[in-house]
């Protein structure tokens, strides 16, 4: 029976569950969207943030601020793996899309595998005293273990829209995934513009892994259930549309809540695959991209 | 006379079996204007991108101000001051005009805002009007002088304009070719690649015609259209 309750309940909660969405995407949204390389590992990556996270929880650390000292490593961790990623195929004359999926498809598995053997296959959580309750406006209830995660998305969103559209090395981001060659003819090193973004896209690993292990329970494999629905919000964004991101990842969370509550919970993870091809059909170049 | 800015000895360039370019020797002075002529295949965009570093050369060297580049990237070689604009403009869509100049700005070096540099630069190639619009929404002739205001933004020592006047009407290329001598009396060296020949005639102080990745003649306007084996290579006579 309709409930304007479960309703409003389900409105809120995807639209919360969409900006956690939208964090797990946003490095997707840099290295798939801007550069063009299918960094299908990075669901992966965002799991082994949570992990860092739930590590230094362990030690008393709040998951937000162990997030935060998280950036450095995990910006390293960025430029190794995408100086591994040029000298293997960029500088041998460019990798196709398989071989580049290959690649990362067997960085995840090994990712995967080092946190079995680091942390065992069980489920990790980490408890902080502000994410036990809930905040209640009426019939309507939402938890802060939702909540708090979900607003750390459109923070940090925003911090690297701003940042790709407000300063000179962030333009040159944007500049490399229009035109590489004119790039370097303007004296600037495409490598190392997109070496520093996908350190940047890594670094935004770390939070989401936050956001992800303060909502709920994360495992190794845990990445596996995020590639479809992240890659969905990049390509119907219009692939490497930053705001755009944010906008398609909560309409995915919304129609996956209103799916969950009114028909079926178990249909919900093909909601960001029928909306994909629904917006596909209708702008190729996804919601937010430009035509070309 | 001026010295000499770049400097090219035995320059040869092979893909597979084909030799593009050279053996090639040719120098350009300082603030000079050097036509580049040749039909196509001729070799000449092969030695723009082994100027620019586009490709390095098999064989031979390439000087810049007494530096040996000949192996050194194509990034490097713009902060030296070797510039370019492209055949088909090449603007970063999803940026303003404004923002295209910023790019190179990046890695300059100049006194003063990098903001104002970009908008007088703008303005000297009569963009002035359209800095804040998206580059996408350019006329084919406003995207010519975006190339050139971007090569010309990192204060360069040469340029070289690879058919910048392409596609363009006569009153467009009096633009562009007003443009490029502006900027030539203001000392930097040019080098004009043109299919457009009473342009290439009207700008250049010197001509050199390529057959076949080959120099095959060099002189003044006059010497080149005088020349046989210039006009075997354009006339068949």
């Amino acid at each position: 029976m309709f409930s304007i309750d479960i309703l409003l309940n389900a409105i809120v909660t995807g639209i919360l569950l969409g900006s956690v969405y939208a964090s797990l995407a946003l490095g997707l949204a840099i290295t798939f969207g801007i550069l063009h390389i299918p960094n299908i590992a990075h669901p992966t990556l965002v799991v082994a943030g949570a992990f860092f996270v739930y590590t230094l929880a362990q030690w008393g650390l709040d998951p937000i601020v162990a997030a935060v000292i998280g950036l450095v490593p995990f910006y390293v961790l960025g430029l190794a793996l995408y100086l591994f990623y040029s000298r293997v195929f960029e500088r041998r004359g460019g990798a196709n899309v398989l071989q580049s999926l290959t690649l990362f498809f067997g960085l995840s598995l090994v990712v995967e595998i080092l946190l079995v053997l680091s942390f065992g296959s069980e489920l990790k959580s980490v408890n902080v005293s502000y994410i036990g309750s809930s905040l209640k406006f009426g019939a309507l209830t939402v938890p802060y273990r939702l909540l708090i995660p979900a607003l750390l998305g459109p923070v940090m969103i925003a911090a690297v829209w701003l940042y790709l559209s407000r300063t000179n090395s962030g333009t040159a981001i944007r500049a490399v995934a229009h035109e590489e060659r004119a790039l370097s003819i303007a004296g600037l090193d495409p490598a190392a513009v997109k070496r520093h973004a996908f350190g940047i896209a890594t670094a935004t690993a770390v939070v989401a892994g936050a956001a992800l292990i303060m909502i709920g329970p994360v495992e190794p494999f845990g990445g596996r259930f995020q590639i479809g629905r992240v890659f969905a919000i990049v390509v119907l964004a219009g692939m490497g549309s930053i705001p755009g991101n944010l906008v398609i990842a909560i309409v995915i969370g919304v129609a996956e809540a209103l799916v969950a509550s009114y028909l079926n919970p178990s249909w919900s993870p093909g909601v960001a695959f029928a909306i994909l091809l629904l917006g596909l059909a209708f702008r190729p170049q996804g919601l937010f991209g430009a035509a070309r | 006379m001026s010295e000499i800015v770049l400097s090219m000895k035995g320059v040869e360039k092979v893909f597979g079996a084909f030799r593009a370019l050279g053996p090639l020797d040719l120098d350009l002075r300082a603030g000079e204007r050097l036509g580049i002529i040749g039909p196509n295949g001729s070799g000449k965009t092969t030695l723009i991108n082994c100027i620019t570093g586009v490709y390095r050369p098999d064989r031979g060297s390439i000087h810049f101000q007494g530096r040996d580049i000949s192996h050194i990237e194509a990034h490097r070689r713009a902060r030296l001051g070797i510039s370019r604009s492209f055949q088909i403009p090449r603007p970063f869509n999803g940026m303003t005009v404004l923002e295209n100049l910023l790019v190179p700005l990046d890695y300059c070096h100049i006194d003063g805002s990098k903001e104002e540099r970009a908008r007088s630069v703008l303005t000297s190639v009569g963009l002035a009007g359209r800095i804040s619009h998206p580059s996408e929404s350019l006329s084919q002739l406003e995207l010519r002088k975006l190339e050139l205001a971007r090569a010309l933004v990192g204060d360069p020592k040469v340029l070289i304009a690879d058919e910048a006047m392409a596609g363009l009407s006569e009153g467009e290329i009096d633009e562009v070719l007003a443009i490029l001598l502006a900027l030539n009396r203001s000392g930097v060296a040019v080098i004009m690649i043109e299919h457009i020949m009473h342009a290439v005639m009207r700008f250049s102080e010197r001509i050199v015609c390529f057959e076949t990745g080959r120099l095959i003649a060099s002189g003044t306007s006059a010497e080149i259209a005088e020349n046989p084996l210039v006009r075997r290579v354009y006339f068949g006579e």
